[in-house]
């Protein structure tokens, strides 16, 4: 029965190519937005999840309760540094301290900012040129991203002097400084000044020499000793004044708190883009049965039962709403990449960072969506094809 | 008393010009933001303990005056607004008895000229080494942020635009084409195809005009629902959503030629076929 009523939608689809194509293009169009949707309100999240673990640090220590560094510094943190170091669920251990400063000689339209590291442990970027070597100058080796590259014209060798604009001193000496190689860093922004060196050498930046305080942790976990859980339960133990986080909390704070309004704009306009779709979906098909109520009763007089004739109208709701919503993936595919074009132009945003990621179970809730909508949609014009006076309507349509 | 714990970044937020304590022999008074006041069950009069470390070390006592509704900052909405403030010694003060560091990290000038506002910006970096300064009227991230995100809602609005144009076009072809034999009809009587494609392109338009006008009628029924529900969500007094009439000529501008467009490749589908035709002969 459900391959004659599919053969029977079929015909009506083809018999009405027009208006058939009319509303594929708009199903594929509304499903494109809806499939975008889907994609966005993991997108995010899934993106930030795949930086955080490619850092190849599983848990961050910082002194305060915000996800991001706000807070205070860390004090006393070579001392720290040891102790974690001793953990048998802590494979490594690097000590960050951020600073910012400006290349002598050089506007720039933003300071750079430098992050300081222990450049014998495991370091935080990737590098696409040269080296990070473990022992520093004078000159200060440093490490630069390819916008300094381009912006100050620097390469490896290239001399430079940084005017540190950090730290309690007004006025900290000048660090000269040399190109030792170029890295990709997490999280840089698209238009992003940063450099890394030697912690060493980002205290004297920061006219601090004699400080021993750093702005995070991070830290590698042993995963034959536990993985990330035990990493974090080692450093709350061991620190219990700071604030540990593995990466999945990370994740889950920022879905909580900084994404939530991608989140958020994603459910409202999915639930509104599909109950749009629905509603279209819907009265283009009661629009399509009451013209042929005619030749609904006159296949019933021929003998179609009534659950025939209504599986007919199931099934072209469900012809219409599959072929536009199978289109409209590649379509939303390639629609969410112009999205994602327009929203990484937010400034701050990490130039590897997706808005847009596709996931099977994105694809899963658009196919699940789509099929519940095409039943919605054709609840109504099955219920007029059920209650349809055959005797009467065969009148009407012969007067008429 | 309560021992709260916060870094300094927030307390150096201190108004300055309300001045210090008014008198040593009592406890210094702070201003608890709305969402601290309720989140940790605070009230006012109550002492509470304020520390720059985690652990509470070297606290200070203050008392709570007061409570204040954040202004609401749509860079920060998603956040948690726990923040607090006290007269600007205080925090000076505060700074002091925990690990060194910068007491304060902005200070806000007014000039007696604005138009000075650039010039006196770059005579200050120049002067103060690693002090930045910028005029409040300079084009900052706020700007291109929301410049961004109307350009998004924009392409959604366009995609949106598109799939209801194509089911209006389908409907409309639909609905002109129930009344084939009445156009054909129409047409034996004496009226001219031009006259019928007007009355069709009226109706389209009307169709599009009352359409527009529900939907604004409806974005602007809606609009406390929503903000309702987003000043809930993210416990602040910003407004989400405001049906401007530069928003509701715009939804206008888009909605009518749409359907006038619609109703035109309608009425052509329709008025291209022979009369006779349509009319079974």
């Amino acid at each position: 029965m459900i391959r004659r009523a599919i053969a029977l939608a079929w015909l009506r689809v083809r018999r009405e190519k027009g208006r058939t194509i009319l509303g594929v293009a708009g199903i594929t169009a509304i499903g494109a937005l809806l499939f975008d949707m889907l994609l966005l309100g993991n997108g995010l999240l899934v993106s930030f999840r795949e930086r955080l673990d490619r850092s190849g640090f599983d848990v961050r220590v910082i002194a305060s309760e915000s996800a991001v560094i706000a807070g205070p510094p860390i004090e006393r943190v070579t001392a720290k540094t040891a102790i974690l170091r001793r953990a048998p669920s802590i494979a490594a251990v690097q000590r960050v301290r951020l600073g910012s400063a400006d290349v002598e000689g050089v506007q720039a339209a933003h300071h750079v900012t430098v992050a300081g590291v222990d450049p014998d442990a495991l370091v935080p970027w990737s590098m696409i040129d040269g080296t990070f070597p473990s022992v520093g100058g004078p000159p200060a080796a440093i490490v630069i991203n390819r916008n300094m590259s381009r912006v100050f014209h620097l390469m490896v060798g290239s001399r430079l002097v940084l005017e540190g604009r950090c730290g309690a001193a007004l006025h900290p000496l000048p660090l000269q400084a040399q190109v030792s190689g170029i890295a990709a860093f997490q999280n840089d922004a698209t238009d992003a000044l940063t450099a890394a060196s030697s912690y060493a050498a980002v205290a004297a930046l920061c006219g601090e020499s004699d400080s021993d305080r750093a702005d995070m942790l991070l830290i590698r976990s042993n995963a034959a000793a536990g993985g990330a859980d035990a990493a974090a339960a080692a450093a709350r133990a061991a620190l219990p004044d700071l604030h540990v986080l593995t990466n999945e909390q990370i994740v889950e704070r920022f879905s909580r708190i900084e994404f939530s309004y991608f989140r958020q704009l994603s459910s409202v306009l999915t639930a509104v883009t599909l109950f749009f779709g629905l509603l279209l979906v819907a009265v283009l098909l009661t629009v399509s049965v009451n013209q042929q109520l005619g030749e609904m009763a006159a296949l019933r007089a021929l003998g179609l039962s009534r659950g025939r004739v209504m599986a007919g109208v199931l099934c072209e709701s469900a012809l219409l709403i599959g072929i536009g919503g199978t289109a409209a993936i590649p379509i939303g595919g390639m629609l969410s990449i112009w999205l994602d074009h327009i929203l990484r132009s937010l400034p701050g945003i990490p130039a590897d960072a997706r808005f847009f990621v596709f996931t099977a179970r994105a694809l899963a809730i658009h196919a699940a969506l789509l099929v519940a909508g095409a039943v919605l949609a054709a609840l109504y014009p099955m219920r007029l094809v059920a209650v349809l006076p055959i005797a009467e309507t065969l009148r009407r349509e012969v007067v008429s | 008393m309560r021992r709260l714990s916060f870094v300094i970044p927030a307390l150096v937020t201190a108004w300055s010009t309300l001045g210090s304590s008014s008198s040593p022999a009592l406890l210094p008074d702070a201003l608890v933001s709305r969402q601290l006041f309720e989140r940790e069950h605070l009230s006012v009069g109550e002492t509470v303990e304020l520390s720059r470390s985690a652990s509470g070390g070297a606290a200070k006592h203050f008392r709570i005056a007061g409570v204040y509704e954040p202004t609401p900052d749509p860079m920060r909405f998603a956040q948690e607004r726990l923040e607090l403030r006290v007269h600007l010694p205080d925090a000076e003060g505060l700074a002091a008895s925990g690990p060194p560091g910068v007491p304060v990290t902005g200070i806000n000038v007014q000039l007696r000229d604005a138009a000075d506002a650039a010039g006196f910006a770059s005579d200050v970096e120049r002067r103060l080494p690693g002090v930045t300064a910028r005029s409040t009227s300079a084009s900052d991230d706020r700007v291109a942020t929301f410049t961004v995100l109307d350009r998004f809602h924009l392409a959604i609005a366009i995609v949106t635009l598109l799939g209801s144009g194509a089911f209006l076009l389908a409907l409309m072809v639909m609905l002109v084409d129930e009344r084939r034999e009445t156009v054909a009809t129409l047409r034996l009587i004496g009226l001219t195809r031009a006259r019928l494609v007007t009355q069709i392109l009226i109706e389209g338009a009307l169709i599009a005009g009352a359409g527009a006008a529900f939907g604004i009628v409806f974005a602007a029924a809606a609009e406390p629902a929503f903000n309702r529900f987003f000043q809930w969500r993210y416990d602040t007094a910003l407004v989400f959503v405001r049906v401007t009439p530069a928003i509701a000529i715009r939804s206008v501008a888009f909605a009518v030629p749409v359907g006038l467009a619609a109703s035109a490749v309608a009425g052509w589908t329709v008025l291209r076929r022979r009369t006779l035709l349509q009319v079974g002969r």
